[in-house]
């Protein structure tokens, strides 16, 4: 815990900060920053002095072991609510340009929201107004008396205006500039949107605007003045949250590491539930993936918890949990198997900010709210205030975030808001304090930068401490207080909100990791700093240690899932896209290797772990001047294989299988509350009993055939070229024959697209098709004229309303017959006319069964004649079919036979054809 | 269209980026190095007016990338930044200077004492605040280089003086004086200006003694010291600490300098030798300070389990209660302590750890708690029932002593 012998040097100016600019995109590569002459290494010749760069020093390797971080826990019970994204806040075409601009650019649909107000709180909107008013506002569709329309509205017809009016804004490409929803937001269907440039459908509205003008003042229920004042704070709020949430700070995910050295059982808090307002105390096993042991002990609290902290004092820990207006604290003994026991519970006006638990001194914790407050609570003295101020330290800034945290002192606090951080001592909290960090020249900050995580780094050395902020990464010794010892820009794309410290043994490097929400980001850093039991004289100044390494985010697993239906992968994405609400980490020492596991948790309450190994120190690369010199121009930067290792790029076999039942149980999670998300429906067993339900008798006898025959192709696996039951109908046909032998229109269509030529089809089709459609009229005008006597003859058949129904009945039985899909099957020249309406194929099929024949009542003896006289017409020569010969002696089926063959029994001996 | 052809130059410019970024933050220097050399493209059209442009991204991803490829050598790297001076005016200074940095880190002294001289002489225009700031620091680390070299001749005169004399020496006298007037004046420079300058000020007064300048030497260090611009630097009054011991100043006077060093950094530990120097004043007011001093130095958790540090209170307390005149003093340190370090130092859970991992430590606080809490105390009782147990008899005496002076206990806590 000695101070360094020397520091790295630096200038040191007092005030604003001067330098400008914005976020710095390569801002922390390839800079030393500064030398401080070290000591000298075993290889040095002792003559000449050794330097040790500020940054890019030599760090540790760690790889990460698998290619994505992993599920731990199963998905949480209970359907997850996104949280609000921009597109539901802004307005539509604003999305992603303001998004960039920024909170000052931003517009809010306001309209829309009010909107969404009215219809899902029409209660509170309208309720007794409406009451007073039904009498005068009329819902039927019928027109209005003369006596009652003085008094009366015809509401009906408003309401066709506006759907009228909708539908026609839809369409309309000219989307209402702002300040039109503003004038006249009445209801969600009486926002007056009507843009004044150029309306066409100025009529349509005038009457809308005459209506919203007359109630505008007195229609609602709660005044719209007010109400439009508390929805536009909240929207500001939402959006503002949405740029940039601070309650999360901290992050609600502590791991409680095994009490004992040997124990590879740990302890992960973490919050779950619907509302996340659930506290679980799960022991974990670390092996190569860790896994849940028992179930977890929990305790359902009265609000969201944003917080999680944890200490271990005296072999215990202690674990802190900061929701909105409640702060907790547990114990959890040392021993495992010991449950975790709640000491107490402190309720507080103003939501609280910020919440951590004291490394010193057992049940010790501070506390900050939004009002400005710090207190140092104790479980055993209560609460005791230490500052009391609603004004940012050194300069003026809105935000009402305020963090504290312990210092190396037990006594001593240090305050944070977003321009810097006091210490101050808590027994005499209005005299003793100094600062440590002030956002100005002092640590070398940019114009606009903010302190968003200051952490107390104490496990790794007694008086150092972490100050993030958008830009930079400051670590500070209280002992030299407002230089920071090390600086460096992480250039994180969100800021990071979470920030975790595994401490090295002497002679290792420390590692933090620093975890952002909205993007998910992870960044491994290493630093070397002295610690309280390094040997005498070694001590040097703190120094950034290897290059940082960024992390899986959770996100990134979605591409080693296996593929899903595309509303499943949409369902994935914005689960596994999620801002992260947590980060805790574990070291674990094996015989052989030591690994990381880095636990991130998401705001859908999911819980993901990575696991890094550590590659024990390989020896030095040879030094530059031992290196042959290269031939100009050719590098040997891209020659040959880098030899980094890589990290896996598929996941391991047991990774894959936590996928699997990760995956497999968030849909059976989500299958079980349908009715959350789609409308109200009826099921169809309410309205009809089973019977009617049911098909009229079971399957008719030719379906059964059908199937039956099915069945038997399939088994010998060959093909069904066409039915054969249909030998008996003459098949519909509704369009000429393809030209193209055997393709349909749409693969002719697309295989020309595919190739290239796609015009040319288009114009050989339309040729054709003028050719087709010229020679199907004359076709069909012969057909009439030969069909003229049929007609005649099955009219008379149709008296009864019995023969419709029935005929419907099959022909709806057997679709596949009829199917439209299979052309060649349906081609049949020489069937009737499909021009015809009344000799439809299906009729005609059914009229020459015997069966319906003798269900219609005809009698044996003419069934005969008919038949025959039928058969006698129907062997007339057909056209000559103009197909292609290779496809005509398949497609060509002598249907005077088989429109003869009309009995069941002579249908099964019939050899099949077309094979 | 230009402008269209502008906007979708920036996106691919931000994509390739982006990806540069990403392999970089995972370590895969190779794809990074390829990105890099589309990256260059960006060059062409430099219409950004960002405080970042891409001759400055170039430059500080292409050293990066250089110092962690596989292939790399110090020849390419070299060669690398000498393109990257020529691209930047305003970034001139600063690209020397990390290349000085990056020789010094690698031992290519020589080298990098070069690099330095020609920066140093290095023109162009009106020099911004910035650039002031960097060409001191170039000459300043000139000049630490510049002491090197004559610390370096200095060990060698030294050697030579024993065994040898004649005109080698007068030669190698006379470089010496050379390297100290080129690192004196550049060092005096820098060290006026507000800032941390630990190395260069012990350089510095370094030489100032060498050459008997103690005068200056003791300005020096009282300016880096006490002057209000300059951070609250613990080391420099260290080093005014140690200068004044070196010249055999008075106890009063390096007590006044350990004592603004107690005000300031209360946890320093440099507390222990002010302790033991204050316990040996024959007056009254500095032993209560040293009391003070030792009681604010356990305060601290990196002070926990400092044996010394407990054994230095353990005497001074125990002296008091023996000679049982000031016990007020230990009444008064105790009444702000009372209340947390029971919990803070003496804990049953610390008394097995400490008894386990160091029993000298335990010895110590025990007989602290023993007197402070008195013998019902938990730390105590545990320590002394496991040292009896042990039959030490160390452990034995303590037991006895504080059994007998338990009224003391009654005294302090009353």
């Amino acid at each position: 815990m000695e101070f360094p012998a020397a520091l790295f040097p630096c200038y040191f100016g007092a005030g604003p900060p001067r330098e400008e600019g914005g976020p710095p995109l390569a801002a922390g590569w390839g800079e030393h920053g500064q030398v401080l002459e070290g000591s000298p290494g075993p290889g040095r010749p002792q003559a000449q002095p050794a330097f040790v760069p500020c940054r890019g020093g030599t760090g540790e390797t760690w790889d990460p072991a698998e290619a994505a971080a992993v599920p731990v826990l199963p998905p949480s019970a209970g359907r997850w609510i996104p949280s609000p994204a921009p597109q539901d806040i802004l307005y539509r075409n604003s999305v992603c340009r303001k998004l960039r601009a920024g909170r000052r650019g931003a517009t809010l649909d306001f309209a829309k929201q009010l909107g969404h107000f009215f219809v899902d709180h029409p209660e509170d909107a309208f309720g007794s107004m409406g009451r007073l008013l039904h009498k005068n506002f009329y819902l039927g569709n019928s027109k209005l008396k003369r006596p009652a329309r003085s008094s009366t509205i015809r509401m009906t017809a408003l309401m066709k205006d506006i759907d009228r009016l909708e539908a026609w804004r839809s369409v309309c490409c000219h989307v209402p500039c702002p300040a039109q929803l503003w004038e006249a937001p009445l209801s969600p269907h009486l926002t007056l949107s009507v843009p004044s440039r150029g309306c066409h459908r100025q009529h349509l509205a005038s009457r809308l605007r005459w209506f919203s003008h007359l109630c505008r003042d007195w229609l609602f229920e709660v005044p719209l003045g007010l109400l439009a004042d508390c929805l536009h704070e909240e929207l500001l709020l939402q959006w503002s949250d949405l740029l940039f949430d601070d309650r999360l700070t901290g992050g609600a995910l502590a791991w409680l590491p095994p009490s004992n050295v040997g124990s590879c059982t740990g302890c992960l808090v973490y919050p779950g539930g619907q509302a996340m307002n659930h506290l679980f105390f799960q022991d974990m096993v670390l092996e190569e993936l860790p896994r849940p042991r028992g179930s977890p002990s929990q305790f359902e609290l009265s609000g969201r918890i944003r917080q999680v902290a944890a200490a271990r004092v005296d072999g215990e820990d202690f674990v802190g949990v900061r929701s909105d207006y409640h702060c907790g604290v547990w114990r959890v003994p040392g021993r495992t198997g010991t449950a975790p026991a709640p000491l107490q519970v402190i309720r507080t006006d103003v939501p609280a900010s910020c919440l951590t638990v004291s490394p010193h001194l057992p049940g010790e914790l501070t506390v900050c709210t939004q009002s400005g407050t710090v207190y140092l609570w104790s479980v055993e003295t209560g609460l005791q205030q230490l500052r009391h101020d609603p004004q940012t330290m050194f300069f003026r800034d809105h935000s009402l975030w305020r963090w504290s945290d312990f210092t190396a002192h037990p006594r001593v606090l240090s305050c944070a808001d977003r321009t810097g951080l006091q210490c101050l001592d808590a027994r005499a909290p209005k005299k003793c304090h100094f600062d440590l960090f002030k956002v100005g020249e002092e640590a070398g900050c940019q114009q606009g930068e903010r302190v968003v995580l200051p952490m107390y780094l104490g496990r790794a050395h007694p008086s150092q401490h972490l100050v993030t902020t958008q830009f930079s990464t400051y670590m500070l010794d209280e002992r030299l207080p407002l230089v920071p010892v090390l600086k460096w820009a992480h250039m994180m794309q969100a800021p990071p909100l979470f920030a975790q410290l595994m401490p090295g043994d002497p002679g290792r490097t420390h590692k933090v990791l620093l975890g952002a929400s909205r993007t998910q980001e992870l960044l491994l850093l290493q630093y070397r700093g002295e610690r309280w039991s390094s040997r005498r004289g070694s001590q040097l100044a703190c120094q950034l240690a290897g290059a940082p390494l960024k992390l899986h985010s959770i996100a990134g697993c979605l591409q080693h899932l296996p593929t899903q239906l595309p509303h499943r992968h949409h369902l994935l994405q914005q689960r596994l896209g999620a801002p992260a609400a947590g980060l805790a980490a574990a070291l674990q020492e094996d015989r052989t290797c030591e690994t990381m596991l880095v636990f991130q948790l998401s705001e859908a309450g999911d819980v993901f772990c990575q696991r890094l190994t550590h590659e024990a120190a390989h020896p030095p690369a040879p030094t530059s001047r031992d290196e042959a010199p290269t031939a100009p121009g050719s590098s040997p930067l891209f020659e040959a294989p880098a030899s980094s290792p890589p990290t896996p790029a598929v996941p391991s076999p047991a990774a894959a299988l936590r996928y699997h039942r990760w995956l497999r149980a968030l849909f059976r999670g989500c299958r079980e509350h349908p009715q959350h998300s789609l409308p109200p429906s009826l099921s169809q067993r309410r309205l009809f009993t089973r019977k009617e339900l049911e098909g009229p008798t079971g399957p008719t006898a030719l379906q059964r055939q059908v199937r039956q025959w099915l069945r038997q192709v399939m088994r010998e696996g060959g093909h069904i070229q066409r039915w054969e039951p249909l030998a008996l109908q003459p098949p519909a046909l509704s369009q000429p024959p393809e030209p193209e032998g055997g393709l349909d229109l749409l693969s002719t269509r697309l295989t020309a697209a595919w190739s290239g030529d796609w015009e040319q089809w288009w114009e050989d089709r339309t040729s054709f098709s003028v050719a087709q459609r010229q020679r199907a009229l004359r076709e069909r005008r012969q057909r009439q004229k030969r069909a003229r006597g049929r007609r005649s003859l099955s009219a008379s058949f149709t008296s009864s309303l019995t023969y419709q129904s029935e005929l419907s009945e099959l022909s709806d039985a057997g679709p596949p017959l009829l199917s439209p899909e299979r052309p060649h099957v349906l081609s049949q020249e020489g069937s009737p006319p499909a021009g015809s309406p009344l000799a439809s194929p299906a009729l005609d099929e059914v009229l020459l069964s015997s069966q319906s024949l003798r269900c219609r009542g005809i009698p044996k003896e003419r069934r005969k004649t008919l038949r025959d006289y039928l058969s006698v017409w129907a062997e007339a020569p057909p056209e000559p079919p103009e197909l292609p010969g290779s496809q005509a002696s398949q497609l060509c089926i002598p249907s005077s036979q088989s429109q003869l063959s009309s009995a069941s029994q002579t249908r099964r001996k019939r050899p099949r054809m077309g094979f | 269209s230009s402008h269209e052809h502008k906007l979708n130059f920036k996106k691919s410019k931000e994509a390739c980026l982006s990806y540069i970024q990403d392999a970089m933050l995972q370590k895969q220097w190779k794809r990074a190095a390829e990105f890099l050399t589309f990256y260059v493209e960006s060059l062409e059209k430099d219409y950004s007016r960002e405080p970042i442009g891409p001759s400055e991204m170039i430059w500080r991803i292409g050293t990066e990338i250089l110092c962690h490829h596989p292939h790399s050598n110090m020849k390419e790297f070299n060669c690398f930044i000498e393109q990257m001076k020529t691209l930047g005016v305003k970034r001139y200074l600063k690209v020397c200077l990390e290349h000085v940095f990056h020789l010094l880190c690698n031992g290519q002294i020589d080298e990098a004492y070069q690099n330095l001289s020609l920066a140093e002489s290095w023109r162009f225009g009106e020099q911004t605040a910035i650039q002031d700031k960097e060409m001191k620091l170039i000459q300043a680390y000139r000049a630490l280089l510049d002491y090197y070299s004559w610390s370096k001749q200095k060990n060698i005169l030294s050697e030579h003086g024993k065994c040898l004399d004649g005109f080698a020496d007068l030669s190698v006298e006379q470089e010496m004086h050379s390297y100290f007037r080129k690192a004196a004046v550049n060092l005096k420079e820098i060290i006026k200006i507000p800032g941390v300058w630990d190395l260069f000020v012990k350089c510095y007064v370094d030489l100032l003694e060498f050459y008997g300048d103690h005068n200056e030497a003791c300005q020096v260090l009282n300016e880096y010291a006490y002057n209000s611009k300059f951070p609250a630097n613990p080391n420099a009054h260290v080093y005014l600490y140690q200068f004044l011991k070196r010249q055999g100043e008075s106890k009063k006077s390096l007590i006044s300098a350990l004592k603004i060093l107690h005000d300031i950094v209360p946890s320093h530990e440099l507390m222990i030798d002010f302790n033991t120097m204050l316990q040996k004043s024959k007056k009254r007011k500095k032993r209560r300070l040293g009391l003070e001093v030792i009681f604010a130095a356990l305060d601290y958790a990196g002070w926990k389990e400092n044996v010394k540090a407990w054994s230095c209170l353990a005497r001074q307390v125990k002296q008091i209660v023996i000679s049982e005149k000031h016990l007020d003093w230990i009444k008064q340190e105790w009444n702000s302590r009372k209340d947390w370090w029971p919990a803070f130092h003496f804990s049953r859970y610390l008394a097995k750890r400490n008894w386990q991992e160091n029993k000298s430590l335990s010895y110590e606080k025990a007989l602290v708690a023993g007197i402070l809490l008195g013998k019902d105390c938990k730390y105590f009782k545990y320590v002394s029932h496991q040292g009896c147990k042990a039959q030490v008899k160390k452990f034995r005496m303590l037991k006895k002593f504080v059994n007998r002076h338990n009224p003391v206990y009654l005294r302090i806590s009353g």
